[in-house]
């Protein structure tokens, strides 16, 4: 006996599919809703890991850099030099905050210098001239000092080209705008237009010695084929053996500038990932329930093809090629879905979008897409699929008679069934959050939901059957027992349209807390400019001119620069290993060595001590005992740091010995200054410092007299206008909210896909007693009444209670992540669990009404 | 000898934790082209019986031998293979595969196997039982006893050595039923199959060379 040829069980599958059309056509049409959103956005994500990896070059404008907050030394430079290939190029670059003023304007900008050579990849292009040529770059700005500016910095300065603008203590005339410049980031939020120059010009601006925080670079392009990792360990290692300032110097290579650029739009990336997965999990649901009932259906078939002399195994293999089928169909819908969606995304997420950013389907989502498309919908079938197990060709025998071989094997391979899904769903959302902990707290909370809400949905079926004895009409009774009977059904409509529920209702319902409170706009505590970059011996009269404007400068606080050697008196490392996961991403952005101290005594009201004591008052340096530092709680944990842990920081080379004496929270939405390490007053007095602060309680005009005044007298001295900060923040936000509602719309729109197709079903395999009905005399309205009562029942309880858990979630995320800004706005409770009502009574009558239309006479003929 | 049954057992567990014995203490012995009714009272235990003899429930106890093989020792992987080769098999609702057209579940026992002339021989099966130009039309397009036609043609077209008919004509009207009737009758003629005829039709059970009731669990 020979096998079959390989295609026999796929063809027979196939025919088997093409005879169930209409099954066929939803189970296809509802994963693909489900899939299309999570294969969009991992198109823009591999599109924009594609994009940073081709353009970190560009943002970093070379291979690799040096940087470093005091000039270079030449002998520094000689010793790193050294150690780089032949032939590899060289160009200088300085950047600065600093404010600029035009027509009692004044705004913080970001200055530039760059020396001929800049940028060594990516082409920077001009409004007027166009492509600027990076081999005399230099000259072209210096020819008649001229400027080059972000067109916003004309806008917020009433300014035009040809204009003259005072920088530092020299007059520059702006010669043209930036519409491309491939090293644009985000991260300023756009607070701090650019302006380039040339790099001598910047030395006269006077700025250099003025500005506390200038960075010094060297880029470096390097010779094709050189070994930039290695290089990058020499260099590290002799960076390592200096002392001093040197030691401070940092190596930037092009993948982490990519890298940081990268990250916002990752984490962004990453939520809207977790919520396209609930529309694929509320599209399994559905592809789950009519697969259940496609496969009872075929159980005869199957006995049939076992009784010619098929084996178990191989009917097996023809239910996997039906779902494969029916998977790969799915993916294939879905990616035309998502070429819709595609495009939506970078319009959506505008803002945090480098330039020249293109989403494409690459062919990696696609093999994804397929491949979860297959493997997604075998594995949320795999519970029902088991029941083939059940199967007996010895029923063909006994048309009557119904086996059931239901033991303690049988549900233990029923529970092992499941295990597949949580897998596959814990595996996939950890890979979307790229985090474990994220990744598992989600899939955690999506299974209590899905528990919780299948219990409510179970008490309420079993309700419903209760108030069917009590209830008065009989469309109303029947109706109720409907729902008692049919609970795989039933469940199957609540689960999916509660879980929608909830997630239309999470995002906004956390926002709203958010929002609420920072843009409440009498709200004094914000305050409405920050100073920073202020010398000590400024403060004096600062304070002066402040009070002489009548305001008052207020939460000033010293900064002292230092770098953290020591824990515990072992050597304190930070490790650049990739990160493969965010957290490890985010630990290894606060590890950092060289950091930001500062020194009082008392908590201001925006903090609290969580563990530990207050800080003494003033350090006895005779004493010998540690300094007593407090640590912010969440910088503590990052950093791997306890109450009582000894730290030793290098202070401008003076080592200071310091022990944790207390953790404290921070509410970081009061927008005051605030420090990761606050020092107990006495040690770091002596230490070179700068000061910052905030004025609050200004309106429009008076903060730009503040602002203008500022800028005229204490040059150095920075200024941000907080709340446009807080401004843009919201905005910024808003977009992040819109992309993640869109989300949920999507996987809404999977649940009412869910939703139809099961009230189609069940009505087709009612039709039988419904068209018995209409015999004994029911007309058409009274039979759609029953189903619409039916589906108005699962509507509103799942409606209520998608709410209910969307508000107890929402309170939970808003307190552990927001400091408890929460705020319940009822109506659009009210409004989700009416919307979602009506949409489950349409969605139900438009599924129905053919087949509730077709005349009893059909109980003739099917027999 | 091709059938030969000693001693055998059959009981059904029930809900209340006892057994009802649908068989008890059978014996039975057929030759080789040899036609035989099984008749017996609904509920007697006939469909148990042929359920049995195709390999897809086995004996509680005794023993059972088609061709001189012991069936309740075969594995279930050896099982299937025998039925498939020597087992035809006809059913009263016909159950024929609703997407597939009339030649296509004929040939579906020879497909499942890799025949090379599935084709050929799957429409010599038609013909022999006079539906060559239905050949493409599905069961949904064919009367009762056309499609129970096709489910001989595809209980005939392995070449069982025994074929085992439960109630063939029990789901069609009585003219048709002596259509399909004489049909089997004369193809089990032609080729010297062995048949195992379940009914309750006196009639059709005469035209057997023999004829066995059952009741109370054992033959008569
Ligand atoms: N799988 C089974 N489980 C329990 N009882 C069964 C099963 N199969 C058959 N029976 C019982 O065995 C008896 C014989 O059934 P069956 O062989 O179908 O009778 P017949 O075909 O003669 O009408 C009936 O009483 C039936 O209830
Ligand atoms: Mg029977």
């Amino acid at each position: 006996m020979k096998n079959p040829p390989a295609f026999f069980w796929f063809k027979l599958a196939f025919r088997k599919l093409l005879n169930n059309r209409r099954f066929s056509i939803f189970f296809i049409f509802n994963l693909a809703l489900g899939l299309a959103g999570f294969i969009a956005l991992d198109s823009f994500k591999v599109s924009l890991d594609n994009h940073l990896g081709q353009n970190s070059k560009a943002i970093l404008g070379a291979d690799v850099a040096l940087t470093s907050y005091v000039p270079f030394e030449e002998n520094t430079l000689n010793v790193l030099e050294e150690k780089l290939p032949q032939n590899t190029l060289s160009t200088r670059k300085i950047t600065l905050f600093t404010m600029v003023a035009a027509k009692n304007i004044s705004r913080l900008v970001q200055i530039t210098g760059v020396e001929d050579e800049y940028p060594f990849y990516g082409k920077m292009i001009l409004k007027k001239n166009g492509i600027v040529e990076s081999e005399n770059i230099e000259q072209s700005l210096k020819f008649s000092d001229e400027v080059w500016v972000y067109p916003e910095l004309l806008f917020m300065l009433g300014l035009s080209v040809g204009e003259s603008i005072k920088i530092g203590e020299k007059i520059f005339r702006i010669a043209d705008t930036i519409i491309d410049d491939p090293s644009s980031s985000f991260s300023s939020f756009g607070l701090a237009p650019r302006i380039y120059l040339g790099y001598s010009q910047m030395l006269e601006t006077g700025l250099l010695s003025k500005k506390s925080r200038v960075s010094y670079q060297r880029l470096y392009r390097l010779p094709e084929g050189a070994d930039l990792p290695g290089l990058n360990v020499e260099l590290k290692n002799k960076i390592n053996d200096f002392e001093g300032s040197e030691s401070k110097i940092r190596i930037l290579t092009h993948n982490r500038a990519g890298n940081n650029l990268g990250r916002l739009l990752g984490y962004i990336n990453d939520y809207l990932g977790l919520v396209a997965m609930i529309a694929v999990f509320l599209a399994g649901i559905g592809a789950a329930y009519l697969f259940r009932n496609y496969l009872v259906h075929s159980f005869r078939e199957i006995s049939i093809l076992m009784s010619l002399g098929a084996t178990r195994q191989q009917t097996y293999r023809m239910v996997l090629w039906q779902l494969g089928l029916l998977g790969t169909g799915s993916a294939l819908i879905a990616i035309i879905i998502s070429l819709g969606i595609l495009p939506l995304l970078p319009i959506l997420l505008k803002q945090f979008l480098p330039n020249g950013f293109e989403t494409q389907l690459s062919p990696i989502s696609l093999m994804f897409a397929l491949v979860l498309g297959g493997v997604g919908s075998l594995v949320f079938c795999l519970p029902v699929l088991s029941r083939i197990r059940t199967v007996e060709p010895l029923h063909l025998f006994h048309e009557n008679i119904e086996q059931k071989i239901v033991n303690s094997s049988f549900w233990k391979k029923q529970v092992l069934s499941y295990i597949p899904l949580l897998i596959l769903s814990w595996s996939l959302s950890v890979w979307q959050s790229h985090s474990l902990i994220v990744g598992s707290v989600f899939v955690g909370m999506l299974l209590v939901s899905i528990l919780f809400l299948g219990c409510i949905a179970w008490l309420v079926l079993a309700m419903a059957g209760n108030l069917s004895q009590i209830s008065g009409s009989t469309m109303k009774r029947l109706a109720f027992r409907n729902l008692q009977r049919n609970r795989t059904g039933a469940i199957s409509c609540f689960l999916a349209l509660a879980l929608g529920t909830l997630l239309i209702n999470l995002i906004p319902q956390i926002y709203q807390g958010l929002q609420e409170e920072v843009s409440r706009p009498d709200d004094f505590r914000i305050p409405s400019l920050f100073l920073f970059d202020i010398q000590q011996e400024q403060m004096e009269t600062l304070q002066k001119t402040l009070i002489s404007e009548k305001v008052n400068l207020n939460y000033l606080s010293p900064m002292v620069r230092a770098r953290l050697e020591k824990v515990n008196g072992k050597n304190f490392v930070y490790s650049d290993k990739v990160a493969l996961t965010r957290e490890q991403e985010r630990q290894q952005s606060f590890r950092r060595r060289n950091l930001n101290l500062s020194y009082r005594t008392e908590l201001s009201d925006s903090e609290h001590i969580v563990e530990g004591r207050m800080l003494a008052t003033n350090y006895d340096w005779d004493s010998g005992k540690p300094a007593e530092v407090s640590l912010e709680v969440r910088y503590a944990e990052r950093m791997g740091l306890k109450l009582g842990d000894f730290l030793t920081f290098n202070v401008q080379e003076v080592l200071v010995e310091a022990i944790v004496t207390n953790l404290r929270r921070v509410q970081w939405n009061s927008f005051q200054p605030n420090f990761f390490i606050i020092f107990q007053p006495g040690v770091l007095e002596d230490a070179p410092s700068t000061f910052l602060g905030s004025i609050g309680g200004l309106d429009a005009s008076g903060k730009l007299k503040i602002q203008n005044r500022i800028v005229s007298d204490y040059p150095n001295v920075s200024v941000i206008d907080v709340s446009r900060m807080v401004e843009r923040a919201l905005k910024i936000s808003d977009q992040m909210v819109l992309a993640l509602r869109l989300m949920a719309y999507l996987s809404i729109l999977a649940g009412l896909v869910v939703v139809f197709s099961i009230a189609r079903h069940e009505v087709d395999g009612r039709l039988w007693e419904l068209n018995m009905l209409k015999v004994l005399g029911a007309k058409f309205s009274d039979i759609q009444k029953m189903i619409q009562i039916e589906f108005a029942v699962l509507g509103i309880f799942a409606g209520l209670f998608g709410v209910v858990l969307s508000l107890i979630m929402s309170y939970g995320i808003s307190w552990w992540f927001f400091e408890n800004l929460w705020k319940w706005t009822w109506p659009t409770s009210l409004a989700s669990i009416i919307g979602v009502t009506s949409l489950s009574v349409g969605v139900a009558s438009l599924a129905t009404s053919r087949t509730l239309r077709s005349s009893p006479l059909t109980l003739l003929r099917a027999s | 000898m091709i059938l030969k049954i000693k001693g055998l057992y059959k009981s059904f567990p029930q809900d209340n934790h006892k057994n009802i014995e649908v068989l008890k203490n059978l014996n039975l012995q057929v030759e080789e082209g040899e036609t035989v009714a099984v008749v017996g009272q609904s509920g007697s235990g006939k469909s148990t019986l042929l359920s049995m003899l195709a390999g897809l429930d086995r004996q509680s106890s005794g023993s059972l031998r088609i061709r001189g093989q012991e069936i309740s020792e075969m594995s279930e992987v050896k099982l299937t293979q025998f039925r498939a080769e020597n087992i035809g098999i006809i059913f009263q609702q016909f159950y024929l595969m609703p997407h597939l057209t009339a030649i296509e579940n004929v040939s579906l026992p020879l497909e499942m196997f890799g025949h090379k002339d599935s084709q050929q021989r799957s429409r010599d099966a038609l013909l022999q039982v006079g539906l060559a130009e239905r050949e493409t039309h599905f069961p949904h397009q064919l009367s009762g006893g056309e499609s129970q036609r096709v489910a001989i043609a595809r209980a005939i077209v392995i070449r069982p050595s025994i074929l085992l008919a439960d109630e063939p004509t029990g789901n069609l009207d009585n003219a048709t039923g002596i259509q399909v009737s004489n049909l089997l009758f004369d193809l089990v003629q032609t080729t010297g199959m062995t048949l195992l005829l379940v009914t309750h039709n006196i009639e059709l059970a005469q035209r057997c060379s023999r004829q066995l009731q059952l009741n109370s669990g054992s033959f008569q």
